[in-house]
């Protein structure tokens, strides 16, 4: 935890170890940094849950927020991916190995992991958002978590079949025998062996079942839209279905109002919420 | 305990302090009034019967401030607030009873602002009562009062000649130890002062299921026609004693990492690098202001995150009054099903 005196708006020194394009467009880039501190190395992994983000901090362009895509047991390093859009991202994409980044987090609750010991788990991800669910997919594989839940079903679509992300690990997962994976992209593609359709109608046609069942949904805001009421028509109780929410965020810690949904902040009390928590707050997403 | 101070001797006392403080209090600034600190000619805003145009909470929460600084090579660095040791005089409880509720906002379990919490711990807060409540203000609808201890180490009644100081901390009580006692026929005469001015001020709005409307009328056409007129200029925020939105940029020239007041009242203060816009009209953004303040604290902290200060209806160029808004909520039906 971190002391009082504790400026929470400084970011930590971080250097970037490895740093690669995750599409075919070069929208998309990974970036896998490594901790300067072994003290900042131990608070972060202290306090990590995936389903957290953290803010990208570059030096005179300012900060991102950004998922975390990597599960604790990778390695001593943190892995974000960045969808080329403004000033800081545009930062980011031109780093190269070795630069040095700032980091503050790791910010938000994160997924409710304990909540969901002992149940079958539903990942549904669309696009870029999916890089939180990557960690949370990399974390429950893992054999020293993978008996804590029961079956693993995963629904993942993007537009393009270049737009997919972590292709090394999601080529394997469709070999896996304990995973059960749906890859969808938009429009139809030559050589294309899976679902082509849009997320919510992949997830209707999948119909996993909500038997003991949790259903975690990240992607863009039209996907979520769709998903959510999907999963309530298979029987899934608002309760057991979550998602990330995502708003324009400065400060990250719940002060500077940005992200303010009804009493909430999504920085600091979520980004994760159940959609039972989300019928309770104002429409003003 | 109870005190007098007499006006005369004012001067002094505040000469006193300085030895050991900053000594802040309210003074007018070209055409605004705004907490500056004492100096040799300084000739302070005592007597007006409003509180100044700029809130004190910049004392706190300075409309810009670095946060970090940087170098060219990517490091950063921490700053140090270096806060001396403070008296804000004569801030008034609408003011004092704001700071306190932004309390809740900077100082958390799990996050708090160091920079908020370094002043806040070498600040004493000396206020000075209404007792000639102001025009616009309505302390006393949003359950607060022109005499409202809260947030307060002092609080002055003015006497004409002479204040009556009630000591409320141990700081406040050594700020004025030298002070002969309030005879009992004085504070008897305070006490009719404080509840005559409390008595004087209308109800501007009631507030009994205030809440319950604006939730439940989420989307209705009161948010349309009530931000119509709204120029989106951001004043009611900005001067707003209990807003506290900032936004972070880089002063590229500086190396350092600022923040600035913001306002949800701009367009581009929620626009996402998408191009997604949640609050993309005045109507939205009018419905956040006003749910915040009369919904979102109560939900947070179970107080009304307004103080009745009266600085949006005093200087929106418009015209637009909150008092009015909330007025017109009594018109709305209660029990329309929570949209969603």
């Amino acid at each position: 935890m971190q002391s009082e005196t504790h400026n929470p708006y400084q970011p930590i020194p971080m250097r970037v170890l490895r740093a690669y394009y995750e599409s075919n467009d070069h929208s998309l880039k990974t970036l896998e940094l490594s901790f300067e501190n072994a003290t900042d190395s131990q608070a972060f992994f202290e306090a990590f849950n995936p389903g957290q983000f953290c803010l990208l901090s570059v030096a005179g362009k300012g900060e991102s927020a950004l998922g975390v895509a990597s599960a604790a047991w990778e390695g001593d390093f943190v892995r974000f991916t960045a969808q080329l859009m403004g000033t800081v991202t545009k930062a980011l994409h031109e780093l190269k190995p070795g630069d040095a980044i700032g980091m503050r987090g790791p910010l938000g609750n994160g997924f409710p992991l304990k909540d969901w010991k002992g149940k079958n788990l539903v990942i549904i991800g669309g696009g870029c958002a999916f890089s939180t669910l990557y960690a949370l997919t990399k974390h429950v594989h893992h054999p020293d978590h993978r008996d804590d839940y029961g079956k693993l079903t995963l629904v993942y679509g993007t537009r393009t079949s270049g737009l997919c992300m972590y292709k090394h690990d999601i080529a394997s997962w469709h070999e896996s025998e304990d995973m059960e994976i749906h890859q969808a992209i938009d429009v139809p593609e030559e050589n294309w062996l899976h679902h082509v359709g849009y997320v919510p109608d992949v997830v209707k046609e999948v119909a996993p079942s909500p038997e003991n069942a949790v259903a975690v949904v990240c992607g863009p805001p039209i996907m979520t839209k769709f998903t959510l009421p999907a999963l309530v028509e298979l029987g899934f109780s608002p309760e057991h279905i979550y998602t990330s929410l995502e708003k324009r965020m400065k400060c990250g810690i719940g002060k500077c109002g940005r992200c303010n949904l009804g009493p909430k902040y999504i920085c600091k009390d979520g980004p994760v919420f159940s959609l039972a928590e989300l019928n309770e707050l104002p429409a003003d997403l | 305990m109870n005190l007098i101070l007499e006006k005369q001797t004012l001067p002094a006392l505040l000469r006193f302090w300085q030895e050991d403080h900053d000594v802040y209090l309210p003074q007018k600034l070209g055409q605004f009034s705004h907490f500056m600190p004492l100096q040799e000619q300084t000739d302070p805003l005592l007597g007006e019967p409003h509180n100044t145009r700029i809130p004190p909470k910049s004392l706190f929460l300075p409309m810009t401030e670095t946060l970090v600084k940087y170098t060219k090579y990517g490091t950063y660095k921490e700053v140090d607030p270096e806060v001396e040791s403070r008296i804000i005089f004569a801030i008034r409880p609408c003011d004092a009873q704001a700071v306190k509720l932004l309390d809740t906002v900077f100082e958390q379990e799990r996050y708090t602002d160091p920079l908020w919490v370094e002043r806040r711990n070498n600040t004493i807060t000396i206020g000075l009562g209404c007792h000639e409540p102001c025009h616009n203000g309505f302390c006393t609808t949003v359950g607060y009062g022109p005499f409202n201890k809260t947030g307060l180490d002092a609080l002055l009644t003015d006497l004409g000649d002479s204040y009556m100081v009630e000591t409320l901390t141990e700081a406040g009580e050594k700020c004025f130890q030298h002070l002969t006692p309030a005879s009992a026929q004085t504070e008897a005469l305070v006490a009719e002062i404080q509840l005559n001015a409390y008595n004087s001020m209308e109800i501007a709005f009631p507030t009994v299921n205030l809440k319950e409307k604006l939730e439940q009328n989420f989307n209705s056409d009161y948010w349309k026609e009530i931000s119509e007129s709204c120029l989106s200029c951001g004043v009611c925020t900005f001067l707003c004693p209990t807003c506290f939105c900032f936004d972070i940029v880089d002063e590229t020239q500086r190396y350092e990492r600022v923040r600035n007041w913001d306002t949800c009242m701009f367009r581009v203060y929620s626009l996402e690098a998408s191009g997604h816009n949640p609050r993309p009209t005045r109507v939205e953004r009018t419905r956040q202001r006003i749910s915040h303040k009369f919904v979102y604290w109560i939900d947070q902290v179970n107080q009304i995150g307004c103080t009745g200060c009266g600085r949006c209806v005093r200087y929106c160029p418009v015209g637009l009054d909150i008092r009015a808004m909330l007025r017109q909520v009594q018109q709305l039906p209660l029990e329309v099903s929570h949209a969603v």
